[in-house]
């Protein structure tokens, strides 16, 4: 579903990625680790066509971004560090608004509440001004603009960072509920803890190059730790 | 999608109080604007319905004065006063006055209409005592006027669509929501034109809005049944929605800079600096430096020069006149006769300080056609200039009228000028008979198409800002930097 070809970018000279490979099937979660600047969300943008390529490309059920970024961004959910929503519209005028962009112009009132119980945010807020919501709520309509425009590819770019531990734990368990739906993940994430609790797949980077992947089954919470800070010391 | 665009836009405009505030500030100066205009159009209508009561109250007391006086003359009467003598009459007395009443819209645009003489009294004196074609040098004068709805139009609206659109790109990337958007699919482009289509529609209803009631106004509470009127309000509109057109383009224009939204308000309060201030005002300087009018103080002595040259040899003139014009005199003439003599001197005057006049009246046409050229090169003075002439307070018409005060003028001196060298009598009849000056308002298809050729102008500004504007979007970065 997501996948990236020989994928290379460089900022004035710099390389900000290398050499990038990675094939997310459905219903994977492909957790991207690694220090700032290592490359995390760069990736993401040329997922996004925010940026163009130095070299390869990122494809989106099988079409390439920079070539058709209007035929990928369809089947394409994007929740970045902060879901920036239009303040002074409620949640639901912005799931409405997004969801329509998307393609899904048909939804009810009801429907569209229903996709606020399904990531549950209280029906009560819907109608409140965005500019009341705490990060936690603005991130759930992230998730609920997911479901409403039926992606089937999700970025996310360090989607938790920030949350209390109960409203991390929450965005975690609509993450399973979506990849279950046969959603391609890329989530990118300092937090080690939550990529093995919803990751099926961890990959380590460093200075622009994905250096390690592992499968999140064979390893525990300790192990991924170890790892990881390996990794970096070299 | 363009119509998720537009309505998503609409309800974040209506959600900020900055719609309706400058919606509101908008509103009272048209009205106050409105209230201006209305002011003086009516005062300068009063005014020429006063001149014209005075004309006709003096005509019929000088006739009922020629019938007293035929029964018995007072005494000691002065010439100068008497309603029979043909010379007061048509110099003094009997004057008549030539007027050119405002035209339908002529509230809406102020003009130079406050500064130029909108009535002439016409006596067979020389031209030049009463249209003495003086030069306006104040170019903030010239260029700026009064407080009109031509004014807010051209100075205040742009302002209006500067802020509402100075950071419509920049305020999306700066509050996040812009990459939220840019993950849909819909380009960039659709983007910039739903949010520009809505605000385009917004400040279109608000600035064409409030015009049925300003019609109604002016109309007198009957919406514009004056001959022109309507295709006048037809092509103020359009005026109007071109200049809009106009900001709007150049707010694209620079949103594009990805610039942070501070910058592009300056960048554009900049740009309305130049065009709507600096351009117009340079623009005065550079036509009076090119093309400068002589001292007019040189003019006067020149003239005064002429004339007491031309009195001191009086009598030689009035025979050489009479000579030239033997069928003002029927072959007698009377060497003495001082009403005569001032004709012929007056004459011989006229046409000795005439190169010096046109020196004069060419300078200024030069002046005319550099500004009327140079006009391209600001919307806001294109702009001012449609509006002037669509109220029928620009030079167009102020030189149709003056035309017509010529010929009225050598009406007026033909009529009265051969009954001084004739020595004959006025009466009732010779009042009566006396012309008239009748205004003929301007040929409108030639005003529109005055007003669609500079309409043009400000297209071609609007069509380059909005293709630079769409051209260098492409390059506009959702993430920044």
């Amino acid at each position: 579903m997501l996948k990236a070809i020989n994928l290379t970018k460089n900022y004035n000279g710099a390389t900000a990625l290398d050499d990038l490979n990675l094939n997310i099937n459905a219903g994977e979660v492909f957790c991207l680790l690694g220090a700032n600047g290592a490359g995390k969300t760069t990736t993401i943008n040329l997922f996004l066509d925010f940026i163009a390529p130095d070299g390869g490309k990122a494809l989106i059920k099988g079409f390439d971004v920079a070539e058709q970024p209007l035929e990928t961004k369809k089947y394409l959910a994007y929740i970045p560090e902060q879901v920036n929503l239009y303040k002074n519209l409620s949640g639901l005028e912005n799931l409405e608004y997004f969801s329509a962009l998307a393609g899904q112009d048909r939804y009810t009132k009801e429907d569209l509440l229903g996709f606020f119980d399904e990531v549950g945010l209280r029906r009560e807020a819907a109608e409140n001004r965005v500019s009341t919501y705490s990060k936690g709520m603005r991130q759930k309509v992230g998730i609920a603009i997911a479901l409403a425009k039926r992606a089937e590819a999700l970025l996310l770019d360090e989607p938790t960072s920030g949350l209390d531990p109960k409203a991390s734990n929450e965005f975690s368990e609509l993450l399973k509920k979506l990849s279950g739906r046969g959603c391609a993940v890329l989530m990118a994430t300092h937090d080690l803890f939550r990529a093995k609790e919803s990751g099926t797949r961890v990959g380590i980077m460093r200075h622009g190059r994905l250096i390690t992947e592992l499968s999140t089954d064979e390893i525990g919470h300790a192990d991924l730790e170890r790892i990881y800070l390996e990794n970096m010391r070299n | 999608m363009l119509i998720h665009i537009i309505k998503n836009e609409w309800r974040n405009l209506r959600a900020d109080k900055t719609l309706w505030l400058v919606a509101g500030l908008f509103a009272v100066s048209v009205a106050y604007a409105m209230f201006n205009g209305l002011a003086w159009t009516n005062f300068q209508r009063q005014t020429i319905a006063e001149a014209a009561a005075e004309d006709s109250e003096r005509y019929d007391a000088l006739k009922k004065q020629i019938v007293e006086y035929e029964r018995s003359a007072p005494e000691k009467l002065s010439r100068f006063s008497d309603p029979r003598d043909p010379a007061a009459a048509g110099r003094n007395i009997g004057q008549k006055y030539a007027a050119m009443s405002p035209a339908p819209l002529a509230s809406l645009s102020i003009g130079q209409s406050d500064l130029l003489p909108y009535y002439f009294k016409i006596s067979t004196r020389s031209q030049q005592t009463f249209t003495a074609n003086d030069e306006l040098e104040n170019p903030t004068n010239l260029l700026a006027g009064r407080f009109d709805v031509a004014f807010v139009v051209i100075y205040l609206l742009p302002l209006l669509i500067l802020v509402l659109s100075y950071n419509f790109l920049s305020g999306e990337r700066e509050a996040g929501t812009l990459p939220m958007l840019l993950a849909q699919p819909i380009s960039l482009r659709s983007v910039v034109l739903g949010k520009i289509a809505l605000r385009f529609a917004v400040v279109t209803v608000l600035a064409l809005g409030f015009h049925p009631l300003v019609f109604f106004l002016i109309g007198g509470g009957k919406l514009l049944t004056a001959e022109g009127a309507l295709l006048g309000a037809v092509l103020w509109a359009a005026a109007i929605v071109a200049y809009i057109a106009f900001w709007f383009a150049l707010a694209i224009a620079v949103n594009a800079f990805n610039w942070k939204s501070a910058t592009n308000a300056i960048a554009l309060a900049a740009v309305w600096l130049l065009f709507v201030i600096l351009i117009p005002s340079l623009t005065g300087v550079l036509v009076t430096s090119v093309y400068p009018v002589p001292s007019r103080v040189e003019m006067i002595g020149a003239m005064r020069d002429a004339s007491s040259d031309a009195s001191a040899r009086g009598s030689q003139i009035l025979a050489k006149y009479t000579e030239d014009h033997p069928e003002l005199v029927q072959g007698e003439y009377d060497p003495n006769d001082a009403a005569a003599r001032t004709y012929a001197v007056q004459e011989t005057v006229d046409r000795e300080v005439q190169p010096i006049l046109a020196i004069y009246d060419e300078q200024l046409q030069k002046q005319q056609n550099l500004a009327n050229n140079l006009r391209f090169l600001s919307p806001a003075m294109v702009m001012q200039e449609a509006l002037n002439d669509i109220s029928g307070t620009g030079n167009a018409r102020y030189r149709h009228f003056l035309a017509q005060v010529k010929i009225f003028h050598a009406e007026w001196q033909n009529y009265f000028i051969p009954r001084v060298f004739q020595k004959a009598r006025v009466t009732a009849a010779t009042y009566d008979a006396a012309p008239r000056f009748v205004w003929q308002e301007e040929n409108s298809p030639a005003v529109a198409r005055r007003v669609l050729f500079g309409l043009l102008g400000i297209i071609a500004f609007t069509l380059a800002a909005a293709a630079f504007g769409f051209s260098a979007i492409r390059r506009y970065s959702a993430i920044g930097g």
